[in-house]
């Protein structure tokens, strides 16, 4: 449990090092390294096969108690029966307790939940997860998610759409021949591999599931790229409003997108708001890193639909006998990939 | 707590800790390992049966984090570590650039875990030749060295106080205790035993290496790589019934969660984990030591949960690798004045700070292969480091060049690398690049997936004593302590050396055959940052207490019972990969130990 604890909370220094623009001023979240880890969202295994184990995340929780010791850590959630509080033990280090608590469970994959803490009878957001959500009761409460999870977070639905048109001028999913060969991917699986793969097929686009990729990593470990997401879409937005009046930016042609990129790649798009966002071409580099990264990623982050971006590699080059010349699931995890002893 | 003591305190389990530790305990001698990284353990040894390595790229380089320690010229910076490096925000290493400023960098820094940098290397495991150790005399009276207008090669050039024939046994040793595969003829390093395993089929892009060597009348051999092919009796590994299925792409970089590849942990320590005289603790970070007189007789560490704990010891061996444990040498001095005087009575703890020449070639091949199948490494040649070679060449040495087989060999390492070498320019060369979208990025993947090959050389750098490691003045770590400053240069000759082997790789691709397209040759020339991870030098062992730190059995010459077995050791720095000659020599120091206990 400690492999998971010394190099991100303990420390000495005060300063806060870990601020890159995702906290608000005072945040004590600032002072510690990747609080975004927490809790532990990890590979569940039942010991016997990895078909049962597959459809689940072992999620550990964490509490602090060195600074003000406490005798009593409990956590509650929409991942427990009614709610029951689950009580967290304490760490010990060398027969000693070491200040921290800890709890680890089996959640479903793909899902979204809420917990709280209960510390010595007061119930607190997790003091160490930055993702809190606050429910139309106007009550905070922690968020996690699980892997592979498909449901939207962060993006609005505008928002989404407009990212996935640039995302398919970016990546070669894009091409009339590439789109078939996705669609077709879909279709020649049997039900089970589909429900498994495409949990929500209707989000299966262009786009091999790179806008929730990006849905994803905005929300967790690069939360401090929200805003430029929030604030660059709403530009392009209106930037695409005002070339192209009373159409909707979301079904222009794809020329009116490689117009767009090719004004963001030279940072100088008419008509874009600098006092907003000041670099085009920096949002524009961002996105490429995330188109990248979310259309070739391991599935469990959200990207790479159903193996989609592994899968058109695999069929794109072969050798003169037919053979692939990108076997990826020799190496990966059973039931996503063949290795036989690999459990991811 | 206040009263432990143990008999060896060792301080770092990577290769320089852990192959005495295991020797130690195994003659019955009282061990306490202390490692400042998480134990990650193996499938097969996890009681999940998961282990915290996966094959995932955003494992090896992960999500962006911004660089925000104060003072810092590339302030602002992003940065994509693996979860087992530090974390550039709470424990920077500093270096001083050719513009005068400083900067954070993650180049030079070993994983912080059980194995240290063993587990995520790349596991090339040669050895050094005979005249890499004896580099005084090798050069004595030369007049022919390029490029060395003031005398300084010659002049700074040490022979080892170990010669080759007495390290050899511990070479032959490692390598059984560690567990390799490669092949043994054709290499100019003599060995009294061969323990390496079969080697597994090479990746089919290696075939164009091959033919580029032999063209060049280069004998070749299978490199070594630190990588079990088959069950492995003195670690008790076990491997997979098909063989080939050993080969993942997911290797240098990677932790490896099955513990096929040889890192200190699963070959060294395991093992000996069970045993009642051993003890590894894990996320102990050592801050300082304690000495009376000549004898440590205290470590200070951090404990899991950051509480200050103390622990006495009879001895005390260092193997943080070499900038930490220079560093850490040091703080102790900064701390207790009685201390410096003697860990600095020649003055020189810190200096002869040296790296490794290294560079190559890179090339697209006319055919595709299957990367994401592969290890390391396949072929690798000594062509450069035989004495012919290098008098001929007007060189002080010579190194080891060696095909890199897993580089590039996955979709999103490929992007990330994309003309960016070194771990502080991740991801910049292919986002720049802004022409690669669309059909444009379809023919990136067309003619670079599984195309693109690369030769590298490894090769002694010049030691010169203002290249060193000292206190940062004012950036300080998360415990407050000072972080380590680098301040370093190549040599002239350096440079003569590398555009000398980076030539020698591109006449590999040139000669590759037919279609090969040749995409350039470089070395790390010119630019001050660059470490190739491979930190070596700074307390180096000698036979006179003037002009080392450590004595030849790597006892500080000051101290009766404080050791230092990381790289720092080196006098030079070896044709090749050091982690092998980390390991052989901590054999070594353990056979010595065994007779002063």
């Amino acid at each position: 449990m400690l492999n998971h604890c010394t190099r991100y909370l303990a420390r000495d220094g005060d300063e806060p090092r870990h601020d890159f623009g995702q906290y608000e001023p005072g945040d004590p979240r600032a002072k510690i390294a990747d609080a975004w880890r927490y809790p532990i969202v990890d590979s569940y295994y039942d010991g016997a096969s990895m078909d049962t184990s597959y459809g689940f995340n072992c999620v550990t929780f964490v509490y602090d108690g060195r600074v003000t010791p406490a005798s009593e850590v409990a956590v509650t959630g929409s991942f427990t029966e009614l709610y029951d509080p689950v009580a967290l033990k304490p760490v010990e280090f060398l027969g000693e307790p070491s200040g921290m608590w800890s709890l680890s469970v089996r959640v479903p994959k793909g899902q979204i939940y809420t917990y709280k803490l209960r510390v010595d009878g007061a119930w607190l957001v997790d003091p160490i997860n930055p993702q809190v959500v606050t429910l139309d009761n106007g009550r905070q409460w922690s968020r996690f998610f699980t892997e592979g999870c498909q449901i939207p977070l962060t993006l609005a639905r505008r928002e989404r759409e407009l990212l996935g048109r640039i995302v398919a001028h970016l990546l070669p999913f894009r091409s009339a021949e590439n789109s078939k060969f996705i669609r077709g991917l879909y279709e020649s699986m049997d039900r089970a591999s589909r429900e498994r793969q495409f949990p929500l097929a209707y989000r299966l686009d262009e786009e091999v599931g790179v806008v929730n990729y990006i849905d994803k990593v905005i929300a967790r470990a690069e939360r401090h790229n929200a805003d430029d997401y929030k604030d660059c879409l709403s530009i392009i937005e209106g930037v695409l409003r005002s070339r192209y009046p009373g159409r909707d930016p979301v079904t222009l042609p794809s020329e009116a997108y490689a117009d767009l990129y090719a004004e963001m790649a030279s940072d100088d798009v008419g008509g874009w708001d600098l006092n907003r966002y000041g670099s085009p071409r920096y949002f524009l580099l961002l996105l490429r890193r995330h188109a990248m990264t979310g259309a070739f990623v391991h599935p469990r982050h959200g990207g790479n639909s159903g193996t989609a971006g592994w899968a058109y590699l695999e069929t794109r080059f072969r050798d003169a006998d037919g053979n692939t010349l990108f076997d990826w699931s020799q190496a990966m995890e059973a039931p996503l990939g063949r290795n036989e002893g690999y459990r991811g | 707590m206040a009263d432990e003591e143990v008999e060896v305190l060792v301080i770092g389990s990577g290769a320089g800790g852990s192959p005495l530790a295991n020797t130690l305990v195994k003659a019955g001698h009282q061990v306490l390992m202390l490692e400042k990284g998480p134990l990650l353990r193996t499938q097969q040894q996890a009681p999940d049966g998961l282990s915290d390595f996966k094959r995932d790229e955003l494992f090896a380089t992960g999500a962006e984090k911004r660089l925000t320690v104060p003072g810092m010229a590339n302030i602002g910076a992003s940065f994509y570590s693996s979860h087992v490096e530090p974390d550039l925000n709470d424990e920077p290493h500093v270096y001083r650039n050719s513009d005068g400023k400083d900067y954070a960098t993650i180049e030079g820094y070993t994983a912080q875990v059980v194995g240290g940098g063993t587990q995520l290397y790349g596991g090339v495991s040669l050895r050094f030749t005979p005249d890499d150790l004896r580099l005084a005399s090798f050069n004595a009276g030369r007049t022919d060295l390029r490029n060395d207008p003031n005398g300084e090669v010659e002049r700074e050039a040490r022979d080892w106080p170990v010669s080759y024939d007495e390290l050899e046994p511990f070479y032959s040793e490692a390598e059984r205790v560690v567990g390799l595969c490669g092949t043994r003829e054709n290499q100019e390093k003599p060995a009294s035993v061969d323990h390496y395993q079969p080697p597994l089929q090479p990746n089919p892009v290696s075939r164009f290496i091959a033919a580029g060597m032999d063209a060049l009348g280069m004998k070749r051999y299978r490199t070594p790589l630190a990588v079990i092919t088959r069950d492995h009796e003195p670690s008790g590994r076990t491997v997979p019934k098909d063989h080939e299925t050993i080969k993942t792409a997911f290797v240098n970089r990677y932790g490896d969660p099955l513990g096929l590849k040889s890192n200190t942990w699963v070959t060294l320590l395991a093992p000996i984990v069970g045993e009642p005289n051993f003890e590894l603790r894990a996320n102990c970070v050592v801050t300082h030591l304690e000495a009376e007189g000549g004898r440590v007789t205290k470590a200070h560490y951090r404990d899991p949960a950051g509480n200050k704990r103390t622990v006495k010891a009879k001895t005390v061996i260092v193997a943080c690798s070499a900038i930490e444990s220079v560093r850490l040498l040091q703080l102790c001095g900064r701390l207790d004045p009685a201390f410096d005087a003697r860990i600095q009575a020649s003055g020189m703890l810190g200096g002869y700070f040296i790296t490794h020449c290294f560079g190559g070639a890179s090339a697209v091949l006319p055919e595709r292969a299957d990367k994401s199948k592969t290890l390391d490494s396949d072929w690798a040649t000594d062509h450069c480091a035989t004495p012919d070679f290098i008098r001929a060449n007007g060189l002080w040495a010579g190194g080891a060049i060696y095909n890199n087989t897993s580089d590039a060999a996955l979709p999103i390492s490929l992007a990330r690398t994309w003309q960016a070498q070194d771990m502080d320019n991740v991801w910049k060369g292919y986002l720049g690049q802004t022409d690669m979208v669309g059909d444009g990025f379809e023919t990136y993947l067309d003619d670079n997936f599984g195309r693109r090959v690369s030769v590298s050389f490894m090769a002694n750098q010049v030691a010169q004593r203002d290249n060193r490691i000292e206190l940062h003045p004012t950036v300080r770590d998360k415990w407050g302590r000072p972080v380590a400053y680098i301040v370093k240069d190549w040599h002239s000759h350096d440079q003569e050396l590398m555009n000398t082997l980076a030539h020698q790789c591109g006449e590999i691709l040139r000669n590759a055959g037919p279609g090969v397209r040749f995409d350039g040759e470089g070395s790390v020339g010119g630019q001050v940052s660059r470490i190739a991870n491979h930190v070596l030098g700074g307390a180096r062992f000698g036979t006179e207490s003037k002009d080392s730190v450590l004595d030849q059995d790597n006892r500080a010459w000051e101290f009766e019972n404080l050791y230092v077995t990381d790289g720092a050791f080196m006098p030079t720095s070896g044709g090749a990969n050091p982690t092998l000659t980390i390991q052989a020599n901590s054999l070594r120091v353990g056979q010595v130990l065994l007779g002063r206990l």
